[in-house]
C-alpha cells in the first residue's frame, strides 16, 4: 500500500490543484454528499439525536480514563474463555505479533476483514515482507488491495474509483472480460473468486468496533458478510483492536451501535453485527476450537487519553461521517484528506499515529466550517482540535512562523494593531483609488489570490464614527453593547451603521465600548491559544457586562467564538472565569436579535419583493445554531427568500484559510455563486462580513447578476419605521 | 405496543432491507415453503439445523419426494455445497428488523454464512422491540462463554462500487424469515 502524504503546503497545494481537476471524483462525491445527507436524516427519524449524541460522549469520555482498568477485566474475561490478549505499545510491535502468531500455528494464507487499525499499523505490507499472502475480502478493500492503495474513506475504501476502473482491474485479475455497467456482476467476480480465498486461509484478521470489558466480547459491524466468513473459516482469528474501543459494557455498545451505522451510512442497522466471546468451536483445528489472540493497539492512545484537550479524539467510533460532511473532502477526495485516517478526525490523529512530518501540511486544510462538528455522533469539537493540532505540530516541531509570531504581538496590544490598520487603509489607496473594492493585487501576492476583489479598509473606521452615530435614545428599553469585531470596525461601518436606526426606533440604547479589540478567532485558527485567551479578556474588561442587556454582533464569527470559545479559553480562570462566562451569555446575532427579542413586525417595512437568495454561514448555523431567524426576518422585511443549494455549505472565506489554500476557496466560492445565480436571486444575503468579503468580491471578479449585502443592510432598506417619528432615521 | 404491532413493525423493517417475510402458522407450512423455495430457485441442498425432530423428519421426508438433499452435520464436509439454510431464531428485534442467532455452534455459522438462502424461523413470542429488550439476554449468553452472537438484518450487502447497493456480495444472497405463530404446533 502506498500513502505519500505531502510534507509541505507548496507540494501540497500542487496536489490539491491535481485533485480539483478530476471531474469523475468531484460528481461522485458531491452526489455522495447530498444522498448522504438525505439517507442520514431520514435514519434518525424518531430519534433524539442530541440526547443519543450526549449519551455517547458521556459514556466514551468516562471510559477514557479507565483504559487500562478495561483492558485489564476485557483479558481476564476473555483468556477464561480460551483467548489470548495481548497489549502492543507500538504499529511495529502489533505486526510483529501478528506475524509471530502466524509463524507459530504454521500459517502461510491470510484473510482479512476491514479494520482501520490494520491499515494505521500497515500490517499488510508487514505480513507480506515476512511471506504471508494476505487478502483483503472487504469488497472496497480488496478492490483498493489489488491496486496497490489505501483506502479514500473509511468506511467506503473504494469510493474514488469509477466502475470502468474496476471492471479493468477484475479484467486483469481474472483474465476475463468485465462489463463495466454490470456492477452485480463484477460482484459476483468477487464473491466467487473470495470464496477460494475464504477456503483456503489459515488465519482470519479482523479488528472490532467495541471490545466490551464486562464479558471478554468484540463487537463487529458490517454489511458484506465477510467479517463472519474471516472469524469462522480459518483455525486461527486474530482481532487488533484501539485501546479506544474498549467500552465498559454491553449497553455502551448497543447505545453507539444505534447511532453508528445510521450516522456512517444511513443505515438503521448494519446487515451484520457479530459478538465474540472466546475461543468458539472451530473443527478445522485440532483442539476443536478456534485460536483466537486479541491484541489491544497502544501508539499513542494510552498517553492521548491523558490529555486535557486531545482525549477527546478517542471518542470517535469510526462512522467516517466527518468526511461525509467536509466541503473540502468533497472536493479532493480522501487520498488528499488524510494521511490514513480520512476527514476531520484524520487531520488530528495524524500527528498522534503517523508523525508530525505526515500532519505538517494536512492539517492546516480546514475551515473551521463546523460541518463536521455538528455531525460527529461522539460530540467531538473537531474544528476545535485541529486547531490545536496545529499548535501540537508547531510545537513538536520547534516551529513558529513569523506571521504566528506577529500576529500574536499586534493582535495583544490593540492600539497598535488599529494603528496598523489605519495605515494599510493608506498604504492601499493607490490600489483601490475611490472605489470600494481591490480587483488587482499586488504583485507579491501569488495569482491564485486573485479570484475574489478585496474591499478596502476604511479611511474612518466604525470607532470614530461613533460619536457621530450613536443615537440618542431617551428612556431606553433596553441597552445593548455593539460588538464590531475587526471586519465591521475597519472594512464595512456602514453594516452597523445600516442597523442603528431600527434598534433606536425599538428604545435600544447601544454603546460601543473603545477598548474593544478583535475577538481573537484569528488567533486561535493560527494556533495562539495564548493570544486568544489575552484578546478575549481584553474584551470582557471592555464591556460592563452588569451594565448591558445583550452584547450585539453583525459577525457571526466573532459571535461563534465569543460565545462558545471564550468559555472553553477562560470559563475556569479563578478570577475572570464568572465573568467571562456571563459575557458569553448575552452575545446574540443581528437577526435573533431583531426576531426574538425585538420582534420587529412586517408593518414597519416596506415589501420589495425582491427575490434574495441566502448563505447560512457556518458560524451563524452551526456555531451559534441560528437557522430560522434569519430566514423569518428576510421575509418579515418584505424580501421573497428563495432558496438555493447547499445554502449551509462554508462559502470557502475561512478567514486565512482562503490565503493559504485559494484555490480550495476559490471553488468553493464559485460553487456557491452558481447556485445562487441558477436560483434565480438579485440579491445575495448574509450575516457574516467575512462571508460578505468572500462572496461580494467574487460576485464582482466573477460579473454576477446579483449583489451581495449584509442582512442588517438587506433590512435595513426596506425599513420604513416603526413610529413617525423613526421616518427621520431614513 | 402489542404482538401484532411488534409483527407490523419487524415485517416493515425487516423488507425495507430486503428480508422476505411469510407468517406460518406452524412447521409444516415452515418446511413446505422452504422445500419449494429452493427448488424454485434451482437449488439441490437443504442444510437443517436447530429444528424441532418431527419438522426434521418432514423435512427430509419431503426433500426426497422433490429429489433435493438434506445435509447432514458436521457442514465443514459441505462447504461449497450449501444452498439453503433452515435454522430457528432466537429473538426478533422489531425496530430494526434484525435476527438474533446465538451461532455458537460451527454447523449453524457455517450454514448461515456460506448458503445461497438463509431461511430463518422465528417464533412470534421471541419477538422483542430494541435490541436493549434482548440486552439482558445477550448478557447471560456473554457470561457463559465460549459464545458467537450474530445479528442479521437483510441480506449480504455492499455498496462498495460507485455506491451502488449490491445485494450478496459474501453472506446469503436472500434472506427469508418465517414468523412462526405456534411454536409447539
Amino acid at each position: 500500500m502506498t500513502t505519500h502524504t505531502p510534507h509541505d503546503i507548496k507540494t501540497y497545494r500542487q496536489r490539491l490543484r491535481h485533485a480539483l481537476d478530476n471531474a469523475f471524483l468531484r460528481q461522485t462525491l458531491d452526489t455522495f454528499a447530498a444522498a448522504y445527507r438525505e439517507s442520514r436524516a431520514k435514519a434518525f427519524e424518531g430519534i433524539d439525536l442530541e440526547s443519543l449524541i450526549d449519551d455517547i460522549a458521556r459514556r466514551k469520555a468516562s471510559a477514557l480514563p479507565r483504559l487500562e482498568e478495561l483492558f485489564a477485566q476485557f483479558k481476564a474475561r476473555a483468556e477464561a474463555a480460551g483467548a489470548v490478549v495481548h497489549s502492543a505499545k507500538t504499529a511495529q510491535e502489533a505486526n510483529e505479533l501478528i506475524a509471530a502468531i502466524a509463524r507459530e500455528n504454521g500459517v502461510r494464507k491470510i484473510i482479512k476483514s476491514k479494520s482501520m487499525t490494520a491499515e494505521e499499523t500497515f500490517l499488510n505490507a508487514h505480513l507480506e515482507r515476512h511471506g504471508f499472502h494476505v487478502t483483503e475480502t472487504d469488497l472496497g478493500e480488496w478492490i483498493i488491495q489489488l491496486r496497490r492503495e489505501g483506502p479514500s474513506h473509511m468506511v467506503l475504501p473504494a469510493i474514488h474509483l469509477s466502475r470502468h476502473q474496476v471492471a479493468e482491474l477484475f479484467e486483469k485479475v481474472t483474465g476475463e472480460k468485465q462489463n463495466p455497467d454490470d456492477i452485480e456482476q463484477m460482484v459476483k467476480v468477487a464473491r466467487r473468486t473470495l470464496r477460494r480465498a475464504y477456503l483456503e486461509a489459515d488465519m482470519g484478521i479482523s479488528g472490532a468496533n467495541f471490545a466490551v470489558a464486562e464479558s471478554g466480547t468484540l463487537g463487529l459491524v458490517t454489511n458484506e458478510g465477510n467479517g463472519r466468513l474471516v472469524t469462522t473459516l480459518p483455525r486461527v482469528h486474530v482481532a487488533l483492536v484501539g485501546y479506544d474501543k474498549l467500552v465498559p459494557d454491553l449497553e455502551t455498545a448497543l447505545t453507539i451501535l444505534k447511532a453508528l451505522p445510521r450516522n456512517a451510512t444511513g443505515q438503521i442497522i448494519s446487515t451484520y453485527v457479530t459478538w465474540i466471546t472466546g475461543a468458539v468451536p472451530c473443527d478445522a483445528s485440532l483442539s476443536g476450537r478456534k485460536i483466537l489472540h486479541i491484541i489491544f493497539l497502544d501508539n499513542g492512545r494510552l498517553q492521548l487519553a491523558k490529555d486535557p484537550v486531545f482525549s477527546q479524539a478517542l471518542q470517535c467510533v469510526r462512522c467516517g461521517a466527518c468526511a461525509n460532511v467536509c466541503p473540502i473532502y468533497r472536493l479532493v477526495g480522501g487520498h488528499n484528506y488524510g494521511h490514513v485516517y480520512i476527514g476531520a478526525i484524520g487531520l488530528i490523529l495524524t500527528a498522534f499515529y503517523h508523525g508530525t512530518e505526515n500532519a505538517r501540511a494536512l492539517v492546516m486544510n480546514c475551515l473551521n466550517c463546523q460541518s463536521c462538528k455538528a455531525v460527529c455522533p461522539a460530540g467531538i469539537d473537531l474544528p476545535y482540535l485541529i486547531k490545536n493540532a496545529v499548535r501540537h505540530v508547531l510545537d513538536q516541531e520547534g516551529r513558529r512562523p513569523i506571521k504566528n509570531v506577529v500576529l500574536a504581538k499586534v493582535l495583544k496590544d490593540r492600539k497598535l494593531f488599529h494603528f496598523l490598520l489605519r495605515r494599510a487603509s493608506l498604504v492601499q489607496k493607490p490600489l483601490a483609488g475611490k472605489a470600494p473594492l481591490i480587483r488587482h493585487l499586488p504583485l507579491f501576492f501569488d495569482k491564485a489570490h486573485g479570484f475574489r476583489s478585496l474591499p478596502v479598509i476604511q479611511a474612518v473606521p466604525l470607532r470614530d464614527r461613533w460619536e457621530r452615530l450613536q443615537p440618542q435614545v431617551s428612556d431606553p428599553a433596553m441597552r445593548v453593547t455593539l460588538f464590531g469585531g475587526c471586519l465591521t470596525d475597519f472594512v464595512y461601518p456602514e453594516q452597523a451603521e445600516a442597523a442603528l436606526p431600527i434598534l433606536a426606533d425599538h428604545g435600544v440604547a447601544v454603546d460601543y465600548p473603545m477598548a474593544q479589540t478583535c475577538c481573537g478567532l484569528p488567533a486561535l485558527m493560527a494556533a495562539e491559544k495564548e493570544t486568544a485567551r489575552d484578546v478575549a479578556l481584553q474584551n470582557v474588561r471592555a464591556v460592563d457586562v452588569d451594565q448591558t442587556d445583550w452584547i450585539l454582533t453583525l459577525c457571526a464569527s466573532c459571535g461563534s467564538h465569543m460565545k462558545e470559545n471564550y468559555p472553553k479559553l477562560l470559563g475556569d480562570d479563578p478570577v475572570w472565569g464568572q465573568r467571562v462566562r456571563a459575557f458569553a451569555e448575552k452575545v446574540i446575532d443581528f437577526s435573533s436579535f431583531l426576531k426574538d427579542v425585538l420582534k420587529v413586525s412586517s408593518d414597519a417595512f416596506m415589501p420589495s419583493h425582491e427575490k434574495t437568495a441566502y448563505h447560512a454561514p457556518c458560524h451563524l448555523c452551526r456555531g451559534l445554531k441560528v437557522v430560522e431567524a434569519p430566514r423569518d426576518l428576510l421575509k418579515t422585511a418584505g424580501l421573497d427568500y428563495v432558496p438555493s443549494r447547499d445554502e449551509d455549505v462554508c462559502c470557502g472565506f475561512g478567514g486565512s484559510y482562503s490565503l493559504e489554500f485559494p484555490e480550495i476557496s476559490a471553488e468553493l466560492l464559485k460553487r456557491k455563486l452558481d447556485a445562487v445565480e441558477s436560483a434565480g436571486a438579485r440579491m445575495l444575503v448574509t450575516d457574516c462580513p467575512g462571508c460578505v468579503l468572500q462572496l461580494r468580491g467574487g460576485a464582482d471578479k466573477q460579473a454576477r447578476s446579483f449583489r451581495v449585502c449584509h442582512i442588517a443592510e438587506a433590512v435595513a432598506r426596506a425599513y420604513r419605521g416603526k413610529t413617525d417619528e423613526a421616518l427621520k432615521f431614513l | 405496543m402489542n404482538d401484532q404491532d411488534l409483527v407490523e413493525l419487524m415485517s416493515g423493517k425487516a423488507q425495507a432491507v430486503q428480508t422476505v417475510v411469510r407468517l406460518c402458522a406452524h412447521w409444516d407450512e415452515v418446511v413446505t415453503y422452504t422445500l419449494d423455495l429452493t427448488a424454485s430457485q434451482g437449488g439441490s441442498s437443504v442444510a437443517p439445523w436447530g429444528l424441532p425432530d418431527q419438522a426434521r423428519d418432514r423435512l427430509i421426508q419431503g426433500a426426497a419426494h422433490k429429489g433435493l438433499r438434506v445435509l447432514d452435520p458436521p457442514f465443514r464436509r459441505h462447504l461449497e455445497q450449501i444452498h439453503t439454510a433452515l435454522t430457528p431464531v432466537d429473538w426478533g428485534v422489531a425496530e430494526t428488523g434484525t435476527l438474533v442467532l446465538d451461532s455458537t455452534s460451527e454447523d449453524l455459522r457455517l450454514a448461515t454464512m456460506l448458503s445461497e438462502t438463509h431461511v430463518a424461523v422465528l417464533p412470534k413470542e421471541r419477538l422483542r422491540r430494541s435490541s436493549f429488550d434482548v440486552a439482558e439476554a445477550m448478557k447471560a449468553w456473554h457470561m457463559d462463554p465460549p459464545r458467537y452472537v450474530a445479528f442479521i438484518s437483510g441480506a449480504s450487502r455492499t455498496a462498495d462500487i460507485e455506491r451502488v447497493l449490491t445485494i450478496g456480495v459474501h453472506g446469503p444472497q436472500h434472506l427469508h424469515l418465517l414468523i412462526l405463530k405456534e411454536a409447539d404446533a
